[in-house]
């Protein structure tokens, strides 16, 4: 059938593609105030859990991004804002799947998203000479 | 044509002389009731003959010779010879002895057998080589059970609409069986079980009916869209002697021409791309030669259009300013024309879809865009599986081969280019470019993360190969399930680097057909490396000793994830959407426990290998030394143990 999104669902694309696009520079986030916006985390209990979840499996355990059917960004110094990290976890999109409270508690998801702003971010490529071709 | 001397009339008579015999020797033979006691015999001199030499005095010449002078196979073989076909993959069965033995022992073959330790693994090989040579590769097997496992190969060169001239013996009259295994091995219609997905099949009855089914199905399999073809060879057929030799013909294979779509809608898509503020193309299996990936340039050049590719085959250069396959988004969300090459799920790229319970889906395209099609798909479909994909809505379908119809749309569009149109052309070209660029530095930069992690990333993994092949005359003929890292870091632009996937995701595909490749390969003496999973090696471990026995050289780097791992997503969602057990995910999901150690897997098959290698620091100088193995003409295999994607 045709999409008719909920409106939590549409909030969650939505912020997913305000996430998409300010990784590809577009955007208009202010990446450091929205991370400092999270709640307050336990980054070692977010890699646990982040592990244990399969958060990895689809995001890379360096956050690095990956894929299932369609791509999985990046999640290292996410830019995203916690409150939109959240919506997404909780209600997905595509094949994503949605992590209700039964599965990741709040507490969790406010762990993880701490452990991935803990994460190294990108270095630049022309400090690894063999990214330079 | 006579066959055997017990043919079916022979054996009748012999059967009806035999019957005489024994009621003659009913009537004759004296009972115990009425019996008279026999007159007193004389002396014999010399010792009564045994039941041999009774035999060889009282029965009829024989009618079974021991030998021939001349074979069906031998016929075969003449006819394969005037076919381009340069191997026969195979599994031996005794169904096909009488051409093995003809190819092995006979004057005039040209065509060299390799051995293959599983039907599937010789039917993929026979697709990699075939996207890479350009040309079938033959594949033979016993009709039934070596056809059961040849089947997910054939399944997959079918999706992929890749030749492969596959071949099975059978025994087909009944009365010529041997009890035992020639009974289960033998079938009234062996072509049943592929018939849905192979474009023709026969079983020929006599050697002039086989000589013209073989040239047929050569044309069949190489006419697009091209596929797999099937023939069932009589194992009397091919043993037998040669009869009425002198009105055998063999049929003369004529050049295959692919058909090229309707000048009139050719020129009506001119008009429309033509006239776009945005067009793009969108390609997927479009370049058959070298020949295609030429002119998808030149077309996108012409229009300074974005490209779309979905790397069924090597389209169109990775790095190309134009190449707008990893920002298929913005693009498609602001054309107004789209021109579809060759596609085959063209619905899949138009469209979102959400795996969810209700299994919704978006349209990811501006509304009331034009959609064109130019392929070859149309002119000849299946029913049963559905490989033809959700049916995608489009305003001109034009059934023609794409590679074929490009040179007629590209004129076309350029006889409608005026000052104007190519001034804003230019300046649409330079804006796709700038981002191009900013693509390619974002993926260089995405490949930063994680550069040191243990277990190593498929980033770095790529980076590291990129690295040390690329200034030969490289070509990567396989990868693993979603790694787009070398279509996002590596500069792809020749014809032969790049060799699309299995079609049908038929797990075992990615080693043999990364071998075939490389065997298409060595006779240009390109430098071949291959990614594949562990999950893909594991169907079909064999490939790697038929890659040594067959002295193939080729790096294999396993993307060694120890999992099925879209299985581990595909649960983990499942468990996801039912609130509980996430972590449970691993559970006949998983390759664990043991770990198993590819490297002695490789040597234990002849392969050199190397690994579990997980410090990335090790990766650099693991493969320096297998890459001087495949240097000298061998394969080797490097473990490496990486992160899931």
């Amino acid at each position: 059938m045709i999409e008719t999104r909920s409106p939590r669902a549409r909030a969650a694309a939505l912020a997913v593609a305000a996430f998409i696009l300010n990784a590809a520079g577009l955007g208009c986030f202010g990446t450091q105030a929205r991370a400092q916006d999270a709640p307050p985390g336990d980054a070692a209990n977010g890699r646990s859990v982040y592990l244990k979840v399969n958060c990895f499996q689809c995001h890379g355990r360096a956050g690095q991004g990956g894929a299932m059917n369609y791509p999985a960004p990046p999640l290292a110094k996410t830019a995203m804002p916690f409150e939109g990290f959240k919506m997404v976890v909780r209600e997905s999109m595509r094949d994503m799947p949605a992590y209700n409270e039964a599965v990741l508690a709040d507490k969790d998801l406010v762990d993880i998203y701490a452990f991935l702003q803990s994460l190294p971010d990108q270095r630049p490529a022309k400090d690894i000479a063999i990214l330079g071709d | 044509m006579k066959r055997r001397s017990n043919s079916p009339d022979v054996a009748r008579r012999n059967f009806l002389k035999g019957a005489s015999l024994a009621s003659a020797a009913a009537l004759a033979a004296p009972t115990a009731a009425n019996a008279i006691p026999a007159p007193p015999q004389p002396k014999l001199k010399a010792a009564l003959p045994g039941p041999l030499q009774i035999a060889a005095d009282t029965q009829p010449p024989n009618k079974d010779p021991a030998t021939q002078a001349t074979s069906g196979g031998d016929f075969m073989v003449d006819v394969f010879n005037t076919l381009d076909i340069d191997y026969l993959a195979m599994n031996c069965a005794s169904s096909f002895r009488g051409l093995h033995e003809a190819i092995i022992n006979g004057k005039n073959n040209k065509i060299e057998i390799l051995t293959c330790p599983h039907e599937e693994i010789a039917v993929a090989m026979a697709h990699g080589y075939a996207k890479i040579e350009g040309k079938p590769m033959a594949m033979i097997c016993h009709g039934v059970v070596g056809l059961q496992h040849a089947t997910m190969a054939m399944y997959n060169a079918w999706c992929d609409r890749v030749p492969v001239y596959v071949m099975g013996g059978n025994i087909v009259e009944a009365n010529k069986r041997m009890p035992g295994a020639e009974w289960v091995h033998s079938a009234i219609d062996i072509g049943a079980l592929t018939r849905d997905f192979t474009k023709w099949d026969d079983q020929p009855t006599t050697l002039q009916h086989f000589a013209e089914s073989a040239v047929r199905a050569y044309k069949i399999a190489m006419t697009p869209p091209m596929g797999p073809v099937l023939l069932s060879l009589d194992a009397e057929l091919q043993e037998n002697p040669i009869q009425e030799a002198e009105t055998l013909r063999i049929p003369k294979l004529a050049k295959v021409m692919p058909p090229q779509g309707d000048s009139g809608a050719i020129a009506e898509a001119a008009k429309l791309l033509a006239g776009a503020e945005n067009p793009v193309i969108v390609c997927d299996r479009l370049a058959r030669t070298p020949a295609g990936l030429a002119r998808l340039v030149e077309l996108a050049e012409t229009l300074q259009c974005a490209v779309i590719d979905n790397a069924g085959r090597m389209n169109f250069p990775a790095r190309h300013p134009l190449n707008m396959s990893f920002r298929r988004g913005p693009v498609l969300s602001q054309a107004d024309v789209i021109l579809a090459l060759e596609m085959n799920d063209l619905w899949g790229v138009l469209n979102q879809f959400s795996d969810r319970i209700v299994r919704s889906y978006r349209q990811v395209y501006k509304k009331g865009a034009k959609v064109v099609t130019l392929g070859s798909r149309d002119l000849y479909q299946k029913a049963n599986y559905q490989d033809f994909a959700r049916f995608q809505e489009v305003d001109l379908a034009i059934a023609g081969d794409g590679e074929a119809s490009l040179p007629a749309l590209t004129e076309a569009v350029k006889r409608l280019i005026d000052e104007g149109r190519k001034s804003a052309y230019d300046a649409r070209g330079k804006k796709l470019a700038a981002a191009r660029l900013a693509m390619i530095e974002q993926a260089k930069s995405d490949a930063t993360l994680g550069w040191d992690a243990s277990p190593i990333t498929t980033a770095r993994m790529c980076a590291e190969v990129y690295a040390q092949i690329k200034d030969e005359d490289w070509s990567l003929v396989g990868n693993a399930i979603r790694n787009v890292w070398p279509l996002r870091l590596w500069d792809i632009k020749k014809a032969y680097q790049w060799n699309g996937a299995s079609g049908g995701a038929g797990v075992g595909y990615n080693a043999p057909a990364s071998v075939g490749a490389a065997l298409a390969n060595k006779r240009h003496g390109r430098l071949t490396v291959a990614f594949g999973g562990d999950g893909d090696l594991m169907f079909v471990p064999g490939t790697l000793w038929a890659a040594a026995h067959h002295r193939i050289p080729l790096l294999y780097v396993l993307h060694n994830n120890r999992a099925y791992h879209q299985e581990v997503m595909y649960l983990t969602a499942m468990a996801a959407r039912h609130g509980r057990g996430v972590e449970n995910a691993h559970i006949g999901t998983t390759l664990t426990d043991p770990n198993i150690d590819y490297a002695t897997v490789a040597k234990g098959f002849g392969v050199y290998g190397e690994g579990p290698i997980t410090d990335p620091k090790e990766l650099a100088p693991a493969i320096k030394r297998a890459l001087a193995v495949v240097k000298r003409g061998e394969p080797a295999l490097i473990d490496v143990v990486t992160d899931p994607r």
